[in-house]
């Protein structure tokens, strides 16, 4: 029952990390990215590559799953300096179609279908640490980090961006360093999720890291509320205690558990759009314009 | 020869994209509001054709009922979903999210009900001949293309010469002065939704009967018409049709050079190279950054 908590409670932290990261792109940057699970995937990769071939070292894995994601964000920044709105979230969707299909097939760095196995215990200074404390030690950061940059002069450039463009253009701000800065920052979140992740399963393959993931993340930053510090956490203990609840429920078969898991969490997200679509924790007033 | 055949399938699945593309560039032209849950409605006329065909009802009856099904998802979305959120001012993201929890709920509610994987209605349209050496054709492969050429046609006609069209066409330009005309915006979207999810119905028939459906073929049905409104150009029903067509045959014919998991991330490299360079698509305007 311990492991099977602790369990849950690693996946939280590494879920809120990942729902913490999005929202700084979706609620303060207003970078409405469905692609987050890509991000996540780079850096499980990377984080499981350095493990399985140099040293099971979990600091440095996260901090190369950082470089890697946060390199390779820039293929979000990009149409992120480009374009607004429902072309951006084409783009980012192409990006997740096309990344899954990348993670696929690239055998030799991702082990495609059958992923990668035996990814080894994640050691720090030659000790062997439980993940579980590495992953809340990495979400405290991340929100600690998360919090002064809201506070910052940092964070009301990016909510300027959101709110009204041109009006923080004609303030002098640099629009585009901003929005590549906050993107550059919401993927290596993610890409640290994902070593932490790979160190935590021993076990990565292309199923975590799709278009249903990436929905997933999202769901969990809107359910509890966007541009809100706590509302991703929320959001994500919620929805990954759903399926832990569910399977308690004797009438609903086993196999369809993944089924009814995602009609609650859609019929969620539509409700709380039409009724409350600042989320759980979010301000009604900012909420409105997201 | 397999080119050949490669490029007449293509045509077939491009022509049922381009109807629903277009259907969904109709809705996006006309309101504005990104239906993501298009594809939802592909998904529920195609299954509702299914289990009519399956139950021995005759085709005409399921082909309406499969019309019928579709639009009435559409209005129901826009009256229910759509206009309740943008009566508080929601941006496009709530818009697109709210369709998106619609669509997931769809996707699983068919699963759960029909069965997951693939079911095909079993006709004698799809029983293929050869037409040419080593070329073999069926003849759902003309009506396909035939439904298209017709509906297209009808389409054109519609916004061109009765006055709804053309209201419906004002909408898209300028929904101010719509209100300006006393004409209603509501009705009109409501019109919109109506015609657009039905042009979805005929593509969903047809490709129960031949490839058949599985649950999540909403979802891959819902990305081709969103790339191809965007690549062929927001605002241009031609545009949309056309970008529809071309990646059906694009699909299709990557396979004759590339293995079939390459397929569906051509269509998106375009979508991404299309966003990246040209946003306002083929035949679109030039669109605000």
């Amino acid at each position: 029952m311990t492991a099977y908590l602790a369990n849950l409670a690693t996946l939280a932290a590494i879920f809120g990390i990942l729902a913490a990261t999005l929202n700084v792109a979706v609620g303060y940057a207003g970078i409405f990215s469905v692609a987050h699970a890509v991000f996540f995937g780079l850096g499980a990769y990377a984080g499981a590559q350095l493990a399985l071939l140099l040293v099971p070292d979990a600091l440095l894995a996260m901090l190369v799953a950082a470089l890697v994601a946060g390199g390779l964000s820039l293929c979000l920044a990009l149409p992120a300096l480009r374009v607004r709105g429902e072309y951006f979230v084409a783009a980012s969707l192409g990006l997740q179609m096309m990344a899954t299909t990348l993670f696929t097939e690239a055998k030799g760095l991702t082990g495609g279908m059958g992923g990668l196995v035996g990814i080894p215990r994640p050691m720090v200074l030659g000790f062997e640490v439980p993940t579980l404390a590495l992953a809340l030690a990495a979400l405290v950061l991340i929100l600690l980090a998360t919090w002064l940059m809201a506070r910052g002069s940092f964070g009301r450039t990016l909510r300027a961006i959101r709110d009204a463009e041109s009006a923080a253009e004609a303030l002098g701000k640099n629009i585009n360093a901003a929005k590549a800065l906050a993107v550059a920052f919401a993927c290596a979140g993610a890409g640290v999720a994902g070593a932490l992740f790979a160190l935590h399963m021993s076990f990565v393959n292309v199923e975590s890291f799709t278009l249903d993931q990436s929905v997933l993340v999202m769901a969990m930053v809107i359910v509890g509320g966007t541009g809100t510090l706590w509302g991703p956490l929320l959001g994500a203990v919620l929805l990954l205690s759903l399926p832990a609840g569910l399977s308690f429920l004797p009438f609903i078969p086993p196999t369809e558990i993944g089924a009814v898991q995602q009609i609650i969490y859609g019929a969620a997200m539509t409700l709380l759009m039409i009724f409350r679509p600042a989320g759980l924790l979010g301000d009604m007033r900012t909420g409105r314009k997201a | 020869m397999l080119f050949l055949q490669l490029l007449l399938g293509g045509l077939q699945t491009g022509a049922l994209y381009a109807l629903t593309a277009c259907g969904f560039a109709l809705i996006f032209g006309a309101t504005k509001v990104f239906h993501f849950a298009h594809g939802a409605s592909f998904t529920l006329a195609g299954y509702l054709f299914l289990l009519m065909w399956n139950n021995g009802y005759p085709a005409w009856l399921g082909v309406l009922a499969a019309i019928l099904v579709a639009t009435g998802f559409g209005v129901a979305m826009e009256r229910f979903v759509y206009r309740p959120i943008q009566r508080h001012e929601g941006g496009f993201f709530t818009v697109f999210v709210a369709a998106f929890g619609v669509s997931l709920v769809v996707q699983n509610l068919v699963g759960m009900w029909a069965g997951r994987g693939f079911v095909v209605a079993d006709s004698t349209l799809s029983r293929a001949t050869e037409v040419l050496p080593e070329v073999f054709l069926a003849p759902v492969f003309w009506v396909s293309l035939a439904v298209a050429a017709v509906l297209f046609l009808a389409l054109g006609l519609f916004l061109t010469r009765h006055p709804a069209g053309v209201a419906l066409r004002a909408l898209a330009q300028n929904s101010d002065l719509i209100r300006a005309y006393g004409l209603s915006s509501h009705r009109l979207s409501l019109l919109a939704f109506a015609l657009g999810s039905a042009l979805a119905a005929p593509a969903a028939v047809l490709t129960a009967i031949t490839t058949g459906m599985n649950e999540a073929v909403g979802h891959h049905v819902m990305l081709i018409s969103m790339a191809a409104t965007i690549v062929g150009g927001v605002g241009s029903l031609k545009g949309a049709a056309l970008a529809g067509l071309s990646l059906g045959v694009a699909e299709s014919v990557v396979l004759n050079f590339a293995d079939p998991q390459w397929a569906e991330a051509a269509s998106f490299v375009v979508l991404f190279g299309f966003i990246l360079f040209r946003p306002s698509g083929l035949f679109g305007h030039a669109v605000a950054r």
